[in-house]
């Protein structure tokens, strides 16, 4: 006899007793229980890197250097580049609860993973974003200080009277590369981690179910 | 009005619950786990509801919810699974005589499935569920033609996996 067949007489065998019955208020119970699914799990992430960034900026307001950044007068520049990078923020912002909203669990199994790995692509950008902006940032900002800064005007001048102008620019410029680098790779690996994490299974059934495609 | 359709969807999930439990059983092989992933299914199905419109029917609907859970939504949690665990797993043994090598077979059987992935296991449960390959393409989002020939490759795996 066929195996699967020998599988299908005892899957049949005792249905309706077989099986624990749970009943109406136990199942009441389970609903108000919270989900641990892995979209939701997605969201809430995306929700608190969100908060994270903008904390991140917050927190920089009002400190020293930023004080100092103020005095630069650089508003016609720093003013346009935040505001480009809050509208895309809002832009992300949107996608991930849009993304959110269309993953239910209604549709079949590939549609579903492939909406789930939508939302995936939207964090990559996200995050690929971030970092953009985080780097684009940063060497505006270096370029202001360059221009605007008094201290570093003085030193420039320290170093162009010793001949030492193209060394002295060098040298900021590797230092904020590598300082940029390091932060970068931090934030990567904690992104890998995080989503590696939640959705290396799913990575899994989806090249399954592309397997059957073919 | 949302407490009626709360104590509708509890009423209809209590009469088909059996569903559930079967998708857990092929997703599962121990107590803990069990009722874990029924929790989760059920809160994916409550989630689901209001956007179920009875196009068609609710155990249907189940069928497709519970096993995309298994699938795609549920997070398994980190435990270490030894086959061993599903013999211990107790559900109600049937009072009909059986011959003893029948039972030894079906176990090894039960121990082979839990060996597929997760879309096999899909692919099983409906087989097992008596879904033509219209119900099953369509739950699981592949062709026909597909689904057919991805069930015989199934066969062929769970025959080697028992005659190694």
């Amino acid at each position: 006899m066929d195996e699967l067949e020998l599988l299908k007489k005892d899957w049949k065998k005792n249905e309706d007793t077989k099986y624990p019955k749970l009943s109406y208020n136990e199942i009441y119970k389970m609903i108000l229980k919270k989900s641990s699914s892995i979209v939701k799990w997605i969201f809430i992430i995306s929700l608190l890197e969100f908060g994270l960034w903008t904390a991140i900026s917050f927190a920089f307001k009002n400190t020293e250097y930023n004080k100092r950044f103020e005095s630069y007068h650089a508003e016609n520049i720093m003013i346009p580049l935040l505001v480009l990078g809050y509208i895309i923020l809002a832009y992300f912002f949107y996608k991930f609860y849009m993304n959110y909203r269309t993953i239910s669990a209604t549709d079949s199994a590939k549609v579903l993973m492939e909406n789930i790995l939508k939302t995936r692509r939207t964090v990559k950008q996200y995050v690929g974003f971030n970092l953009i902006y985080l780097a684009l940032s940063a060497f505006v900002a270096l370029g202001v200080q360059f221009d605007r800064d008094q201290e570093m005007i003085s030193l420039i001048e320290k170093a162009s009277a010793n001949g030492e102008v193209f060394k002295f620019y060098a040298l900021t410029i590797i230092i904020t590369l590598v300082f940029l680098a390091v932060l970068i790779a931090i934030i990567l690996g904690f992104y890998y981690l995080i989503y590696g994490i939640l959705l290396k299974r799913l990575n899994r059934n989806y090249k399954e179910l592309k397997k059957l495609e073919v | 009005m949302n407490k009626e359709l709360e104590h509708n969807f509890i009423e209809e999930l209590e009469k088909n619950q059996n569903i559930v439990h079967k998708v857990c059983r092929i997703y599962t092989n121990n107590q803990e786990a069990h009722n874990d992933l029924f929790q989760e299914i059920t809160i994916q199905l409550w989630k689901a509801y209001p956007k179920f419109r009875g196009d068609s029917k609710f155990s249907t609907w189940m069928y497709r919810v519970g096993l995309n859970t298994a699938i795609t939504l549920y997070r398994k949690r980190k435990r270490s699974i030894k086959t061993e665990e599903f013999d211990a797993f107790q559900y109600k043994i049937s009072s009909e005589p059986y011959d003893d090598t029948e039972e030894e077979q079906l176990k090894l059987l039960y121990k082979a499935v839990h060996q597929l992935n997760d879309i096999e296991k899909a692919l099983v449960f409906l087989y097992l569920e008596d879904k033509n390959y219209k119900e099953i393409s369509e739950t699981i989002g592949i062709s026909e033609v597909n689904a057919r020939v991805k069930m015989n490759r199934v066969k062929t795996k769970l025959k080697t996996i028992l005659n190694p």
